[in-house]
Formats: C-alpha cells, sequence, structure tokens
C-alpha cells in the first residue's frame, strides 16, 4: 500500500498553506494509519479493494478528462478541480468568489478535530494528500444563480486527491452538480464540505461514475443552518470500489434535508453508502431513499443513521432503503438505522430487497415485450425515480442512455 | 358446439387441458374451440379456474401445463413465451392492471405495437405515426391524451385501467382478446363505454373470450356462446339463455352438471 507506506515513513509533501491542516491530518493518521475493520463505519468494506485503492503513486498534477460538451454553456460554470481556473464573479444577483486560506482551514478544521480516526478517516487522508491547488473553496450568495458544474477527476495509474468547501450564503438558492470521474486503474479520493446559511436552498447532484477497476473514496459533509434545504440526489456506478459518505447535520433544527441515492454493481465491484444525519435542533425533516442494483457477483452497502437527541424534538424523518438484486451470486447489505432520545418524534426506516417484479414483467410481455424490453423499461423507471431528482441537465450528461446501455 | 363461421377454421382450441401451479391441479380437462367472430363468456364461481384458464392462455410463467394442447390458428403455442403469444394474436385484459410506476403509457403502447406490427410484418411506427394511430384509437375508449403522459396505470381509478385495457387490445388487434372481469369495479357508464369499445374492436376475423360474474356487461355485449365453469372444467355450454338462467337460479342450479366422478 504505497499510500500508507508514505504515511509511515513521514515522505507526505507538505504545502506551506496547508501545513496546519496536513498536521492535524498526519499526526491521526500515523497513529491509526488504516481504519479500523471492527467498526460499523467499516466492517463491510472489502479489505483487498481498499487496499487496493492505498496503492497508487500519489499524483497532484492536473489532467484534463475527456468530458462531454467541453464549452460553457450561458447557464452553466464548469469548473474542474486542479486546473487553475480563477473563479471571482459579481453579478447583480448573485456572486461567487474564492474563499482564502484562512477561512478555508477555519471550515474545516473543527470537523477533523472533533471526531475519531475511524469515523473521520477518509476526510483525514483527503486532507492530508491533497495539494493546496487541488483544493477548491468558494462563496456563494444570492438567487438566479447559474448552474455550477463541479468536476474532479483521476488519472490512470495514479492516486489524485481533491477538496471542495462551498461557503452558501443566507437567503442563496444555487443549482451544484459534482461530477466524480475515475479512470482506468486510478484511485480518487474525494472530500466536500457545504456550509448553508439560513434560508438558503442547495439542490445538490453527486454523479460519480467510473471506468475499468476505478476507486473512489467521497466524504461529504454538509452543515445546514435554519431554514435551510439541502437536496441531495447521488449515483454511483462502475467503480471496481467505490464510497459514498454522507454526514449532515442540521445544526439548529428546523431545515430540511431530502437525498435520493442510488449505486448500481455489477462483476465484482463493492460500491457503499454510509448516510449519518444528525438533527441538532428541534422541527427537523428528512426524507431519504437509498436505491442500489447489484448483478453478478457485486456487493452493494448501504447503512444509514439518522441521529435525534433531546433537543431535536418534533423531528420528521423517514429513511428508506430499496433494493434490487439481479443475480443469485450479487449481495446488498442494508442497514437503516435510527438513534433516538427526544420523545416527540415521527421517524420511520425500512428496506426491502427483491428482485424484478414478476408481475410487471408479466404484463409487459403480455403485450408482446420481450423479456429484455420489459426488464429495460422497468429499469429506466427504477432509475429515473433517482435521475429525475438529480439537478443535471440531460443535454449535458445522458445518464440514463449511460446506465441502460450498459448490461 | 355450432359456430356461425363454419367454413373457416377454428382460431383457438383447448382441447382436454390440465394445468397446475405450485404442485396444485386447477384445470381438469378443458375444452372450448373458438371460431373467427364469435363472443364467448365463461361464467362460474371464484375459484373454479377461469382466471388461471385466461394466464395458461396467455403464458403465465407460473403455471404449467400438465395435459392437453392450446392452439391458435392451427399452431400449438405451448412452446411459445408470453410475448411470442401476444406478438402472434393473444391479449389477455387482466382483472386487476398492473400499475408500473415511471413508465410511460405512451412508450409502452408503442413498443408493444410496434411489437405486433413486426410480427404482422407491418412497418413500426414512429413517435409521430404512432401519436396519431393512439389518438384515434383514445376515442374508443373516451379516453383523455392525457392519459398517454401517465405511468401506466399509475394513479388511474378501476374504470380508468379498464379503460386502458381496452385502449391496448384496439392498439394491438389481436386475434383472440381473453378479457378477464372486465367488467367488475366499473360504474354503469364506465361499463357502456368499455363494453362499447369492445364491440367496436369486435370484428369477423376476431375472437373474445369475456369472463365474468355478470349478466350485466352480457346485455351490452350478446354472446355467441356461455359457458359454465366449475372445479376447473367446463360443466355446460349454451347460449345467452344460458346466463340469464344463472343470473335467475345462481351457480347452484349448475352443480348437478358436475361430473361427481
Amino acid at each position: 500500500m504505497q499510500i500508507i507506506e508514505e504515511i509511515s515513513k513521514n515522505r507526505i509533501k507538505k504545502s506551506a498553506s496547508g501545513s496546519m491542516l496536513q498536521k492535524i491530518c498526519l499526526d491521526k493518521l500515523q497513529i491509526n494509519p488504516l481504519p479500523n475493520h471492527k467498526s460499523e463505519l467499516w466492517r463491510m468494506a472489502n479489505k483487498s479493494k481498499l487496499a487496493r485503492f492505498l496503492d497508487y503513486k500519489l499524483n497532484h498534477d492536473f489532467y484534463k478528462p475527456n468530458i462531454p460538451y467541453e464549452n460553457e454553456s450561458q447557464n452553466v460554470i464548469r469548473l474542474i478541480i486542479g486546473d487553475n481556473k480563477k473563479i471571482n464573479i459579481k453579478e447583480q444577483e448573485w456572486e461567487i468568489k474564492e474563499l482564502d486560506d484562512q477561512k478555508i482551514l477555519n471550515l474545516i478544521q473543527h470537523k477533523l478535530l472533533e471526531s475519531d480516526t475511524t469515523e473521520n478517516w477518509s476526510a483525514l487522508l483527503n486532507h492530508l494528500l491533497t495539494e493546496k491547488k487541488n483544493i477548491c473553496g468558494l462563496n456563494i450568495s444570492g438567487k438566479n444563480l447559474p448552474h455550477l458544474e463541479i468536476i474532479t477527476n483521476s488519472k490512470n495509474n495514479l492516486f489524485n486527491s481533491r477538496t471542495l468547501i462551498l461557503n452558501i450564503e443566507k437567503n442563496t438558492e444555487v443549482e451544484i452538480s459534482q461530477i466524480n470521474l475515475g479512470d482506468d486503474n486510478c484511485s480518487l479520493s474525494n472530500s466536500s464540505y457545504l456550509y448553508l446559511g439560513e434560508d438558503s436552498q442547495v439542490n445538490h447532484g453527486i454523479v460519480s461514475y467510473g471506468k475499468y477497476k476505478s476507486h473512489l473514496i467521497n466524504s461529504l459533509n454538509v452543515f445546514q443552518k435554519k431554514n435551510s434545504v439541502y437536496n441531495l440526489g447521488s449515483l454511483q456506478f462502475k467503480f471496481d470500489f467505490a464510497r459514498l459518505e454522507i454526514n449532515i447535520n442540521q445544526i439548529e433544527g428546523n431545515a430540511k434535508t431530502n437525498i435520493k441515492g442510488m449505486q448500481i454493481t455489477q462483476d465484482n465491484e463493492q460500491i457503499s453508502t454510509y448516510a449519518k444525519i444528525a438533527f441538532n435542533g428541534p422541527n427537523g425533516f428528512l426524507d431519504q431513499l437509498n436505491k442500489s442494483l447489484a448483478r453478478d457477483r457485486s456487493h452493494s452497502v448501504f447503512e444509514g443513521l439518522i441521529v435525534v437527541p433531546r433537543i431535536a424534538q418534533k423531528t420528521d424523518a423517514s429513511q428508506l432503503s430499496r433494493n434490487l438484486l439481479l443475480s443469485n451470486y450479487a449481495k446488498i447489505d442494508t442497514k437503516p438505522q435510527l438513534e433516538i432520545i427526544a420523545d416527540d418524534v415521527k421517524c420511520m426506516h425500512g428496506a426491502t430487497i427483491s428482485q424484478l417484479n414478476e408481475n410487471e414483467l408479466f404484463y409487459m410481455r403480455s403485450r408482446g415485450l420481450t423479456l429484455e424490453q420489459a426488464s429495460k423499461l422497468q429499469l429506466r423507471s427504477y432509475y429515473q425515480e433517482i435521475i429525475s431528482f438529480l439537478p443535471i441537465s440531460k443535454e449535458r450528461w445522458d445518464l440514463l442512455a449511460l446506465l441502460l446501455n450498459k448490461k | 358446439m355450432k359456430s356461425k363461421k363454419e367454413t373457416k377454421k377454428p382460431l383457438l382450441e383447448i382441447h382436454d387441458l390440465f394445468a397446475s401451479t405450485e404442485n396444485l391441479t386447477i384445470l381438469k380437462g378443458v375444452n372450448i374451440t373458438i371460431n373467427p367472430g364469435e363472443i364467448h363468456a365463461i361464467m362460474g364461481r371464484n375459484g373454479c379456474g377461469k382466471s388461471t384458464l385466461s394466464k395458461i392462455i396467455a403464458g403465465h410463467p407460473s403455471y404449467e401445463i400438465t395435459g392437453g394442447k392450446i392452439k391458435l390458428s392451427g399452431t400449438d403455442i405451448e412452446p411459445l413465451e408470453p410475448e411470442e403469444r401476444a406478438q402472434a394474436g393473444i391479449f389477455l385484459g387482466f382483472q386487476y392492471p398492473i400499475e408500473i410506476p415511471g413508465v410511460s403509457n405512451l412508450e409502452f403502447l408503442r413498443v408493444a405495437t410496434n411489437a405486433r406490427r413486426k410480427f404482422l410484418n407491418k412497418e413500426e411506427l414512429d413517435t409521430f405515426e404512432f401519436e396519431d394511430l393512439v389518438k384515434e384509437k383514445l376515442e374508443i375508449v373516451k379516453m383523455e391524451p392525457t392519459f398517454l403522459d401517465r405511468s401506466i396505470n399509475q394513479g388511474f381509478s378501476g374504470g380508468e385501467k379498464k379503460r386502458n385495457e381496452i385502449l391496448q387490445m384496439a392498439l394491438l388487434e389481436p386475434k383472440i382478446a381473453i378479457l378477464d372481469e372486465t367488467d367488475s369495479g366499473l360504474d354503469i357508464d364506465a361499463l357502456r363505454i368499455v363494453a362499447s369499445g369492445i364491440k367496436k374492436i369486435a370484428n369477423e376475423n376476431s375472437g373474445i373470450i369475456l369472463i365474468t360474474h355478470y349478466q350485466r356487461l352480457l346485455d351490452e355485449i350478446k354472446p355467441d356462446f356461455v359457458h359454465v365453469m366449475a372445479n376447473g372444467k367446463i360443466i355446460k355450454t349454451g347460449n345467452s339463455e344460458l346466463a340469464l338462467e344463472l343470473e335467475k337460479n345462481g351457480y347452484e342450479w349448475t352443480d348437478k352438471f358436475i361430473d361427481k366422478t
């Protein structure tokens, strides 16, 4: 594991401005360079795939990814993290400006200091390995903003690390799509932080799309102030090993979170989603649906946790995991959980694992559709529910076609 | 059984059909012959095997034919998959049409229509051509074009679902349509619309099997033959008078025709 060796032997190059952050991470990781596999968060992780994730040479250089629609349209601002593009735009109704190093440090370090290594291992690793030029920090304010498309990518046979920090100011409304592109035989570590100010609304889409033997660990940390609305749609597919860690903190309650996510696995892949939603004030709302579809000998994991302490009275939260198992050899592990102390709340959770609905298939076949056509229509509907929730235009990323043209 | 189209070959022949599901024998020797232009009604108590018969003809994978034959225009259909039977001209109108969230009704109807057209060596229709065709067929069941934009049967009322079944029948122009309790759950107006749609689609070259419990559908669509089913067999066949007699005397009256052996 090249990366762990670099950490153990203290050979990670420290950047001047990020040294404080890197020091915190290095101290923690040198004590525990790998996550504890006995912990619930890492128990299901495939050890050999995790080892492979860590077994590429660390790379800080920028490689232009192959992406559709090279040109920005009037309504889209495209950023590729690491390409050194400066973003400081001020219009009449909105403004996007880069965050300075101190502000970035302030926004991240409290999160890194407060939690234990295993719980926060992915973020610690990310901040240790990400050079300053691969950190994108933006302050966003206003309304009627153009769509923000943020791309992270990796180069084959290398380990790449990127960080995104977005400070969304009070009363701001914005749509952000984050595309994580995995190359052949590579690893990508990505950490994102979104701070939602009061009365702000963010529609956030994360699409992680790999290639042959791509590896990804993606940690997402969202902090919501009161009356903010955070809508997250996520889609992960074609990674040999991928992990999305969602941590949402409604820090004052009185906020809304809607999440619809999907992961699709095939061959021998393992894709996981870990979601922790913490309500730290009253009247919080959550509606979460996580879907997975597993083929061949693949493995899909979902673990969800809703935390409702005493202060979070009148919380209304729902977490549902719906799964399609399309092979006798595929495996799905799903575990939505509730941790409730408050006594006046409405919380529900549930999980289903099924195969394609036979009654639906027969109905379509009885009208002359072949089994393949009927299955494709059924899958289309299964996918569509999530894809339609992603704030990503079909014209730029035709995700449905991408998914349906696969096996 | 005397046919009014004696000179034509039978469309559907069911001969001594035995079928089971999960080791339970449900059909125990069913015999029916449908000639072009004929309308047959099958009546009988709940659980007598009517719906099972319809599903077996359509090729439902949960049922197994353990004896006998089903022929469509002289060809044994047992080896055919459900979609091959549908393409060849068998249509099953479901008692409980399935809701399929997220799948557009319009897209589904277009793919289904083109599958049938391909079998008939007709040119497949593109989206615009199909929209013209489907709008014309919507008239038959008095449906609004907005139905097409919705997911298959999702959020449809009972009547809308049944009308959607008849719309599919109109588009697919089957040789044999088996309508399984198409009248159940319909109010008087909806029943009339559905019955009128069926009558408009019926023609000299196709056959219809109406599975029903009630005379009210047969008041709207007069069958050429009425069969009473019990215990997995046809126990009595007659004309439309038989249905009236059943309405008057109930199924107990037919028990005497059950072969106790």
